[in-house]
């Protein structure tokens, strides 16, 4: 339904190996989906992003021999261990660099792209006031994300099962689907998802980021690699959402990018939004020295 | 009789120079400082480059090193001027620095050569590959991420040769450190950039939303919920680490007093010191557990080393262990002769207290204070000044750089 939609490319993975998806997918689902993406003309991105611990760096080698052997056109990476093992290997796998919240500058992304990266997720911490500095500076393309949920927290605990288990309420279940939020202190009104999965405990950010109207900037800016997060929009919904940036991005490139557009392409994420979360734009309008 | 001969570091913090000399003078053989640019604490207890050549000396007189964090994670025009700084550091006999942004550390090893690198804790380092990447880009040393298991440390310890540090002793993140970014969305400080708020700590309300606004409580109202770390000490596996092959032992606590970093170091060197001159006949001393728990802030636990902590490890509801003792002065010195001790005070004593005395090497007694004066010899029931500097009879001889302190009424 996404290759229908018209995106460029499609980014899954098997959550033993990449971090935070929608969906875990096993070898052969992964395969049967490179072989209808390239037969459409269309690329896949497969998360290797995950913290890799001992246990799991052992068995990353193979899997990245399946993931060259079926011509994957890339990877995203956040442990530098999986990027000693591309080195060592030497397989003909591009690699995006990923590790979320940390990549913040230029010269961190341009390290990267020293040790073979062929691109870099830019944290979504990075104001537009530093994306401006940023891009001037970058060595291989930037990727932005421009729609979807925001993790602001990782543990390696069971933090919730935890708490169940101290007030004994023995609840079973903590995943992302039962839906869980926390609101901070003083304040009811926020809501930050949260659940736990093989990867540990994860907290996200109050809204879900939507930078629909910033995507003329963006382009300007030289950042055309955008994207789109569905870890908590239903099917449907996130097909509806990705039809949208496409149409986006068609109207930026036939300079046909009006308020009016903007106005109604932003209307229609907003239809799409799961009716338990918000939207805005994140860091993205705030002023760097705003943040101490 | 066997000896362990790759003898581990202690490795204590020292958030200014008087708590690194403390450090050293209670058996740090390395302290880690920060430094005016680029250190994740950047609020409090950094060093000025005279400060750190003082402390260097002091150092090197004392036979141990001096580490500088400098572990942000840089935003565009952060890093200027960040190679003159380490090679700055090079200079001034700095003997590594502590790092976790990549572009930070490329600055170092190209534009200070020299200077030894090591990574931080806040790259959460978790597998030997990682390891062995950094080695590869020139790096000395990797400091694990504290969710890093005993038996993992052995089985990186198979599969390469690069130092690694570990934390053994102190307080924790909760999340991956370098991977939590609560405090930049909660409270618009950045947490890779010295700015934590500590959200981690903060009570919250748990509730399931169907719809935007309709909220189903799913938190005990009692006991809100919370993702607050209790604090780490691994007293009694030094055993377990020093055979897994831990280069150095650190210490948490840059921000802590000199009482926590005396304590604190003290206990570990014995250890340490006790468990390398004859592991085969090794016992734990109980009093150097009970002398943490002097200085405790919170429970304690063994975070990750022995499996994933579970609600035992974390804080809920009240805090259930307060600090034991009060920590009320310091020795400046000692006249044998008149068995008088001069005692700068850092909270209230006085007659009919019962004062413990410490000292290095972990020398200990137990005294009630019978006599008081302050400088000009008038006499004295109270020491109520902070920081003045107190005559105090003491029968069993103590040294300059003693500490005193107080037990708690319960
Ligand atoms: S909020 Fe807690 S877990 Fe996060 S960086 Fe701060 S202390 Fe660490």
């Amino acid at each position: 339904m996404l290759l229908a939609a018209d995106v460029d490319t499609l980014y899954l993975g098997e959550d033993f190996f990449g971090l935070r998806l929608p969906h875990s997918f096993k070898r052969p689902e992964v395969a049967e989906i490179v072989h209808l993406a390239h037969a459409a003309g269309k690329k896949v991105t497969v998360a290797v992003n995950a913290i890799m611990h001992n246990d799991r760096i052992a068995k990353v080698a193979d899997y990245l021999d399946f993931l060259a052997a079926l011509q994957v056109d890339q990877i995203t990476v956040g442990d530098p261990g999986v990027i000693y093992l591309l080195q060592q290997k030497k397989l003909n796998l591009p690699f995006i660099y990923d590790a979320e919240v940390l990549v913040t500058s230029a010269r961190q992304v341009n390290f990267w792209a020293k040790h073979g990266a062929s691109g870099a997720v830019i944290a979504r911490e990075v104001p537009h006031d530093e994306l401006t500095e940023m891009v001037t500076e970058l060595q291989i393309p930037g990727e932005i994300q421009v729609y979807g949920a925001t993790c602001i927290h990782q543990s390696g605990r069971p933090l919730l099962h935890n708490y169940f288990n101290f007030v004994k309420e023995h609840q079973d279940r903590a995943d992302r689907a039962r839906g869980l939020f926390v609101s901070a202190p003083h304040k009811p009104e926020t809501h930050y998802s949260i659940y736990e999965d093989f990867n540990g405990t994860h907290v996200f950010a109050n809204n879900d980021l939507n930078l629909i109207t910033k995507l003329a900037e963006l382009n300007d800016l030289g950042l055309t690699h955008w994207k789109l997060d569905g870890l908590f929009a239903d099917r449907d919904q996130f097909v509806s959402i990705a039809q949208t940036f496409v149409a986006a991005k068609k109207a930026i490139l036939a300079q046909k990018w009006t308020p009016d557009l903007v106005e109604q392409l932003d209307e229609q994420v907003s239809t799409n939004q799961p009716a338990n979360r918000g939207l805005d734009t994140g860091f993205y309008e705030i002023d760097p020295s705003e943040v101490q | 009789m066997r000896t362990i001969t790759n003898k581990p570091e202690v490795l204590a913090p020292a958030g200014t120079l008087e708590k690194l000399k403390v450090a050293i003078n209670y058996g740090a053989d390395a302290v880690y400082i920060g430094g005016d640019a680029y250190g994740l604490r950047t609020r409090a207890g950094n060093f000025s480059f005279d400060q750190m050549r003082e402390g260097v000396a002091f150092a090197q007189a004392h036979n141990a090193k001096v580490y500088v964090a400098a572990n942000i994670v840089a935003h565009e025009g952060d890093v200027q001027g960040a190679g003159k700084f380490f090679r700055t550091l090079r200079d001034i006999g700095i003997s590594a620095v502590i790092v976790s942004d990549p572009s930070l550390i490329e600055i170092a090893i190209t534009e200070a050569p020299g200077l030894p690198v090591h990574l931080s804790t806040q790259a959460s380092a978790t597998n030997y590959e990682t390891l062995n990447f950094w080695q590869n880009e020139g790096l000395e040393r990797v400091v694990l991420a504290r969710e890093v298991g005993i038996e993992e440390i052995k089985e990186m310890r198979r599969h390469t040769n690069v130092q690694i540090e570990a934390f053994i002793h102190g307080a924790m993140c909760i999340g991956y450190s370098g991977r939590c970014v609560l405090s930049n969305h909660m409270s618009m400080r950045d947490a890779n950039r010295g700015g934590c708020a500590q959200n981690c700590r903060w009570k919250y309300d748990l509730f399931e939303m169907p719809t935007m606004g309709e909220k189903q409580t799913e938190a005990d109202p009692k006991t809100p919920f919370t993702m607050s770390a209790v604090d780490m000490a691994m007293i009694e596996h030094i055993p377990d680490l020093v055979e897994a092959g831990v280069n150095s032992f650190k210490i948490e606590g840059r921000m802590k007093s000199i009482h926590y970093v005396s304590t604190v170091a003290n206990v570990y060197r014995r250890a340490v010191d006790s468990y390398c001159a004859d592991p085969d006949h090794y016992v734990l001393n109980q009093a150097w557990v009970d002398e943490l728990w002097k200085v405790a802030q919170r429970e304690m636990s063994t975070g990750f080393y022995y499996g994933t902590p579970t609600e035992d490890d974390e804080l809920f509801g009240k805090r259930r262990k307060r600090p034991q003792y009060t920590f009320v002065g310091q020795v400046l010195d000692y006249d044998a002769k008149r068995q008088v001790a001069m005692v700068q005070q850092r909270n209230n004593f006085g007659v009919g207290d019962k004062i413990e005395f410490y000292g290095p090497h972990f020398t200990h007694h137990e005294e009630v204070i019978q006599q008081l004066w302050d400088k000009d010899n008038d006499i004295l029931r109270r020491a109520p000044d902070a920081m003045m500097v107190y005559q105090v009879p003491v029968g069993i001889p103590v040294k300059a750089g003693d500490m005193l302190r107080k037990e708690r009424a319960k």
